[in-house]
C-alpha cells in the first residue's frame, strides 16, 4: 500500500496533471499488482513426485491409505497426527501434521492436503476432508478443515 | 408408475409444486407487464401496471404458499420428502424446524425469494413514478429466481431443483422403494447439520437474505434511470435503498461471523473463506456505491463511477450464488457443495443483470452526465470518491483470489489458492484498510466542494498527531508490535477514523444533527475494525503444550503445539488457570464434556471459578461434530473446543451395558488383592480406598433372597484428586452358591470386587478386596484447545454501532427524497 500513499502524495505536487488521470494509473497499477501479486503466491496441486522435486508448499489431492496404520496418540503426544495417503497417480507417502487427529477422518473418502516434503515425509500444514455423505449444504459447513498453524496475520 | 404407496401424504408437496409454478409464471407476467407499462406511450393507461402489480402480488402470495408448504412438510416430518428427510428429524425441536428451512439450498433460495416479493410490495407502495421501470427489473430478478426452485423438465433438461420432490423419486434406485410399505421402514430423517443447530442459525440466514435482496432494489434503480432517461433522478431513492442494503447486508455478515466463532472449530471468527467473502464483495462494493453517489447528488462528479458501483454491486450478488452454489468452487472452500445440476442456469442468471447492465449503460453512454470539470483537491467529495475507488480495489483482490477454481474451470488452469491465503487476504486487506480509514477520518476535517486550506491542515494534524499517540499506547499494550508492521498502520487509521468522527459526533450535539448517521456508522466501522484487529491479531493459544512428551518422531516439527491432553479429574495448568476435565453430560445427540476453570491469586486463593462446556454432536450425517465453549468478559472471550476424545466416550445409551465380565477386565491393569479390615486403607495410583464399614443387610437389585442366603457389601470411601467418591461391591452366598458384585468408580478409573470375607471371633472381620485400576490410556481423556481473543466485544458492539448509523442515515436521506 506504501505504493498508493505515494502516488497521492505525488499528485498535490503535479497539480498540472489532470487527477482523474493519476487516480486511473494509480488504480490501473494497483489493479494489476494484485492480480500479478495473486498469481504469483498462487500454490499448485500436484503429486508426491512433484512435492519431492520442490521446496515450495503444494496442494496433494488423495485418498487415505487404509491398509496401513493412522497413528494418534493422545497420551504421547496430543499434537502429532500421522497416517498415509494415496494420491491421484496412486503413489503412497506418509504425511504428518502438527495437531490432533481430525474428527472423523477415517470415514473421508477425499482428503487435500497443503504443505511439502520433509525427508521422504510430507508434512502437512492444513488437511481439508471432504466426507461422503455430507455437505448437502450451501450454508457455511466447516469443521472439516483443519488449519494446524493459526495463520498469523 | 403402478404401484400405490401407503401413508403418503401427497397433496402439501403438490399444493407446494403448484404454488412454484404459479411464483415463476406470476413474477414472469409481472416483468412482461411492467416492461410493456414502461414502454408504453399512453400515459394514462394503467392497465399493464395493474396488470403488473395483480401478477407480483399473485407471486407474494404463491411464494408464501410455497413456504407454508414446506413448512407443513418439515414441520410433520413427512419424511416421504426428501427435503424433511435430509434436513430434519423427529428429535429436532420445534425452533430449528425454522433452521432446517436453510439447510438446504433450495430453502435458502427460497428465503430469497420471498424478501424479494415483500420488497416489491414495498416499491408498489412507495416507488410512484418509478414503479414500473424499477419494478420491472424487479419482478425479472423474481422470475430467475423462482425458476431455481421449479425442479422440472423441460426438453430433457432439468431445470432448478425442487424442495417438493418424493424421497423414493431422488432415490428412486434404492430397492426399498419399489415397496409400497417403504415408509413404515423410514423411522427418522437425517436432521439438521448440527452446526446449524445455533441460536443465531435462526436469524443469521433471513437477514443476510434479506442484505443480498435489497441488492436489487439500488440496481433496478440505476437501470431504470438510464432505461428512462432519468438521469440524475434515481440517485436520491437508490442511497437510502443502497444503505438500507449495506446496513442489513453489513449486520447479516457479521452475524455469520459470530455463528462461525461460537460453533465452528476454526478458532476464530472469520477465516476468508469463499462463503465468507462471497458475501463481503458485494457489501463493501455497496458502501463504495453510497458514497460515490453522494458524492454525486453533492457536487455532479464521478457518475460512471456512482452507476457502475450500483450496478455491479448486485451482479457480484449473483456471482456470489453462483461462486456458493455451483459446485465450482470444489477442492478451495471448506465448505463443498453438491453441484445440484444448476451451473448453467446460475451462469445464465448472472450473465442475463450483468448484459442488461452493460447494455444500459453502452446505448445510454453518451448522454450520461459525466462531469468534464476537474474536482477540487481540498474538496471532501474528491476523497470521498478515492476512498470508495480503494474500496473497490479491496473487493477485485477478493475476487480474484475467491476465483481462482473458476478461471480454472473456464481455461483448464490447473492453480491452487495460495497455500497461506489467510496471510495474503490479511495483509492485502490491511493494506487497502489503511487507506480508507484514513480518509473516512480526514474527510470529515474538509468541507463540501472546497476547503480552508490552513484551518483543515491545523486540524487534521492535531488529530493525526493525538490518534499516533494513542495507536503508539495500544499498540505498546496489545502488543501488536509483534505483527506485521501494516497492522500498526490499520490501527492507526481506524483511531483516527474514530477520533474524527467522535469530532463531528460533538458537533451533532451542537445542533448539526444531519451528520449524526455518517458519524456514528463511521464510528461502529472504526470501531468494528479495531476489534477484529486486535481480536485476530493478539488472540493467543493459551493450551500451550509444555509437558508433552515429544517423541523422536516429533522432534522434526517445531510448530506451536496448541492442543493439551486432560485426563479426566487431573488438574492441569494452562496459563493463568488449571483446568480440569470433571465430567460429561449427554443430553442426545449432544455430548458435552465439562472442563472446570480455576484462577488463583498469588496466594493459592481461588478468585475465579467456572466451567466451561464445549460439545460434540455425533450425527448420523455429519458424524463427529464439535463445538467450542467460550467464556464472555468485557475485554476478552475464553474459547475453548474439544479437539479429540476417544470414541468410547460417545455411547448413548444403547450399548453401556451388557459386555461380559472378562471382556471388561481387558479395560483393567492385573487387579491387587489386598487383606484388609475395618478403617483400613488402600493407597492406589490415583489416591485412596477406605474401608468404612460393612452392610449385613446388603440388596443387590432384582435379586429376592432366601432365608439362608448371605449378602454382605463393603463400603468403601475413595479419596481421589480431592473428589470422595462412595461404592459397594457385595459378596453373596446364595444356596450353595458364591457370587460377587463388583462396583465400578469410573472418574478414578477403578473397579473393585469383595472376594473372600474372614470372620473373626472378635467381630473385627477381615475381607478381600481385589482392586482393578484402569491403565493411564484407557481413562477417560479429552484434548482441547483453548483460545483467548481480546477486545472481541469492540467487534460486535461496532457492528451494533454501524448499523445504528446507517439507520440514521436512511432516516435522513428518507426527509432529503421527495419521491414523485
Amino acid at each position: 500500500m506504501r505504493f498508493g500513499i505515494f502516488v497521492h502524495q505525488n499528485k498535490r505536487e503535479t497539480s498540472q496533471m489532470k487527477k482523474s488521470s493519476i487516480l486511473g494509473i494509480v488504480v490501473i497499477a494497483i489493479a494489476l499488482s494484485v492480480i500479478i501479486a495473486t498469481y504469483g503466491s498462487a500454490s499448485r496441486y500436484g503429486t508426491f513426485a512433484d512435492a519431492r522435486k520442490t521446496n515450495n508448499e503444494l496442494h496433494v489431492i488423495g485418498s487415505l491409505d487404509k491398509s496401513k496404520p493412522l497413528y494418534y496418540d493422545a497420551h504421547k503426544n496430543a499434537n502429532y497426527f500421522s497416517f498415509y495417503l494415496k494420491d491421484t497417480i496412486g503413489n503412497v507417502s506418509k504425511v504428518f501434521v502438527d495437531g490432533a487427529e481430525p474428527q472423523d477422518f477415517e470415514r473421508s473418502d477425499k482428503v487435500v492436503i497443503v504443505g511439502k516434503m520433509e525427508k521422504n515425509e510430507f508434512h502437512a500444514s492444513s488437511i481439508n476432508l471432504k466426507c461422503p455423505s455430507k455437505y448437502k449444504q450451501d450454508k457455511l459447513d466447516s469443521t472439516y478443515t483443519y488449519p494446524v498453524k493459526t495463520s498469523s496475520i | 408408475m403402478t404401484t400405490a404407496f401407503q401413508g403418503e401424504h401427497l397433496l402439501p408437496g403438490q399444493l407446494g409444486q403448484f404454488f412454484i409454478i404459479l411464483s415463476f409464471g406470476s413474477a414472469l407476467f409481472s416483468a412482461i407487464s411492467y416492461y410493456f407499462g414502461t414502454t408504453g406511450q399512453n400515459k394514462f393507461d394503467t392497465s399493464w401496471q395493474w396488470m403488473g402489480r395483480i401478477g407480483h402480488f399473485v407471486n407474494t402470495v404463491s411464494v408464501i404458499g410455497v413456504g407454508a408448504c414446506l413448512f407443513y412438510i418439515v414441520y410433520n416430518s413427512f419424511f416421504e420428502y426428501y427435503y424433511a428427510w435430509a434436513h430434519s428429524s423427529r428429535t429436532l425441536p420445534a425452533y430449528y424446524i425454522i433452521s432446517s428451512f436453510w439447510d438446504g439450498q433450495e430453502g435458502s433460495f427460497w428465503l430469497w425469494t420471498f424478501w424479494q416479493a415483500v420488497l416489491g410490495n414495498i416499491i408498489i407502495w412507495k416507488a410512484k413514478s418509478w414503479e414500473k421501470p424499477v419494478m420491472t427489473v424487479i419482478a425479472l430478478a423474481q422470475a430467475l429466481l423462482t425458476s431455481f426452485l421449479l425442479g422440472i423438465e423441460v426438453l430433457g433438461i432439468h431445470i432448478g431443483s425442487s424442495p417438493f420432490i418424493l424421497l423414493r423419486t431422488s432415490m428412486s434406485e434404492a430397492p426399498i422403494f419399489s415397496r409400497p410399505d417403504y415408509l413404515s421402514f423410514i423411522k427418522d430423517g437425517q436432521g439438521l447439520n448440527p452446526l446449524l443447530q445455533n441460536y443465531w442459525m435462526i436469524i443469521h440466514p433471513p437477514i443476510l437474505f434479506l442484505g443480498f435482496g435489497s441488492m436489487v432494489v439500488p440496481f433496478a434503480y440505476a437501470v431504470a434511470g438510464l432505461w428512462q432517461k432519468r438521469y440524475k433522478e434515481w440517485v436520491q431513492p437508490a442511497i437510502s435503498y443502497g444503505l438500507f442494503a449495506v446496513m442489513v447486508l453489513g449486520t447479516g455478515v457479521v452475524m455469520g461471523s459470530m455463528w462461525a466463532y461460537e460453533s465452528l472449530n476454526f478458532g476464530g471468527f472469520w477465516a476468508w473463506d469463499p462463503v465468507e467473502n462471497a458475501a463481503l464483495i458485494p457489501w463493501l462494493t455497496m458502501i463504495g456505491a453510497v458514497h460515490v453517489m453522494i458524492v454525486y447528488k453533492n457536487t455532479g462528479h464521478s457518475y460512471f463511477t456512482a452507476v457502475f458501483l450500483t450496478l455491479i454491486s448486485f451482479v457480484l450478488v449473483l456471482y456470489a450464488s453462483f461462486l456458493t452454489r455451483s459446485g465450482v468452487l470444489g477442492d478451495t472452500s471448506v465448505h463443498s457443495f453438491t453441484d445440484l445440476g444448476m451451473f448453467w442456469h446460475l451462469v445464465i442468471d448472472v450473465s442475463v443483470f450483468f448484459v442488461i447492465a452493460a447494455i444500459v449503460v453502452i446505448v445510454r453512454y453518451k448522454e450520461l452526465p459525466i462531469s468534464k470539470k476537474e474536482e477540487e483537491t481540498y474538496s471532501r467529495e474528491f476523497w470521498m470518491f478515492v476512498g470508495a475507488i480503494f474500496l473497490a480495489l479491496s473487493c477485485l483482490q477478493l475476487i480474484v483470489v475467491t476465483s481462482i477454481p473458476v478461471f480454472n474451470r473456464a481455461f483448464g488452469t490447473n492453480i491452487a489458492p495460495p497455500t497461506h491465503p489467510v496471510t495474503i487476504y490479511n495483509v492485502f486487506q490491511a493494506g487497502f484498510a489503511v487507506v480508507v480509514t484514513l480518509l473516512a477520518g480526514i474527510t470529515q476535517f474538509m468541507k463540501y466542494k472546497k476547503t480552508d486550506t490552513t484551518r483543515f491542515g491545523i486540524t487534521s494534524i492535531i488529530y493525526l498527531v493525538v490518534s499516533a499517540l494513542i495507536t503508539a499506547v495500544v499498540v505498546y499494550f496489545t502488543k501488536i508490535y509483534e505483527l506485521r508492521f501494516v497492522f500498526v498502520l490499520v490501527l492507526f487509521g481506524g483511531i483516527y477514523m474514530l477520533l474524527a468522527n467522535a469530532k463531528i459526533l460533538g458537533d451533532v450535539f451542537k445542533g448539526k444533527i444531519k451528520l449524526a448517521g455518517s458519524a456514528i456508522a463511521h464510528i461502529g466501522f472504526g470501531l468494528l475494525l479495531i476489534g477484529a484487529l486486535i481480536a485476530a491479531g493478539t488472540s493467543k493459544v493459551i493450551s500451550q503444550n509444555e509437558t508433552a512428551d515429544y517423541g523422536a518422531d516429533f522432534a522434526k516439527g517445531n510448530n506451536p503445539k496448541e492442543n493439551i491432553m486432560l485426563y479426566k479429574n487431573e488438574p492441569v495448568k494452562m496459563g493463568e488457570y488449571t483446568v480440569t476435565y470433571v465430567g460429561d453430560s449427554v443430553s442426545a445427540p449432544n455430548h458435552y464434556f465439562k472442563v472446570a476453570y480455576k484462577r488463583m491469586d498469588a496466594t493459592g486463593k481461588v478468585v475465579e471459578n467456572f466451567v466451561l462446556k464445549p460439545n460434540s454432536q455425533s450425527n448420523p450425517k455429519m458424524g463427529l461434530v464439535s463445538s467450542p465453549d467460550t467464556k464472555h468478559y468485557l475485554f476478552h472471550d475464553l474459547y475453548t473446543h474439544i479437539s479429540m476424545a476417544p470414541q468410547q466416550a460417545f455411547s448413548f445409551g444403547d450399548e453401556a451395558a451388557g459386555h461380559g465380565e472378562g471382556n471388561d477386565d481387558a479395560n483393567y491393569n492385573p487387579p491387587t488383592t489386598h487383606d484388609i479390615g475395618i478403617g483400613d486403607t488402600i493407597p492406589f495410583r490415583e489416591g485412596n480406598i477406605i474401608l468404612v464399614a460393612l452392610n449385613k443387610e446388603a440388596h443387590v437389585q432384582n435379586i429376592p433372597m432366601g432365608p439362608n442366603d448371605v449378602a454382605i457389601g463393603a463400603i468403601l470411601k475413595v479419596e481421589s484428586h480431592g473428589q470422595i467418591y462412595s461404592a459397594e461391591p457385595v459378596f453373596m452366598v446364595k444356596g450353595s452358591n458364591v457370587f460377587d458384585f463388583a462396583r465400578k468408580i469410573d472418574d478414578a478409573g477403578l473397579k473393585m470386587r469383595l472376594t473372600k470375607i474372614t470372620p473373626n471371633k472378635d467381630n473385627t472381620p477381615k475381607v478381600e478386596l481385589m482392586v482393578y485400576e484402569q491403565p493411564e490410556s484407557k481413562k477417560p481423556y479429552i484434548v482441547m484447545r483453548a483460545i483467548e481473543f481480546p477486545y472481541i466485544n469492540f467487534l460486535w458492539s461496532g457492528t451494533v454501532i454501524m448499523a445504528i448509523g446507517v439507520l440514521l442515515s436512511i432516516f435522513r436521506r428518507n426527509k432529503e427524497l421527495k419521491t414523485v
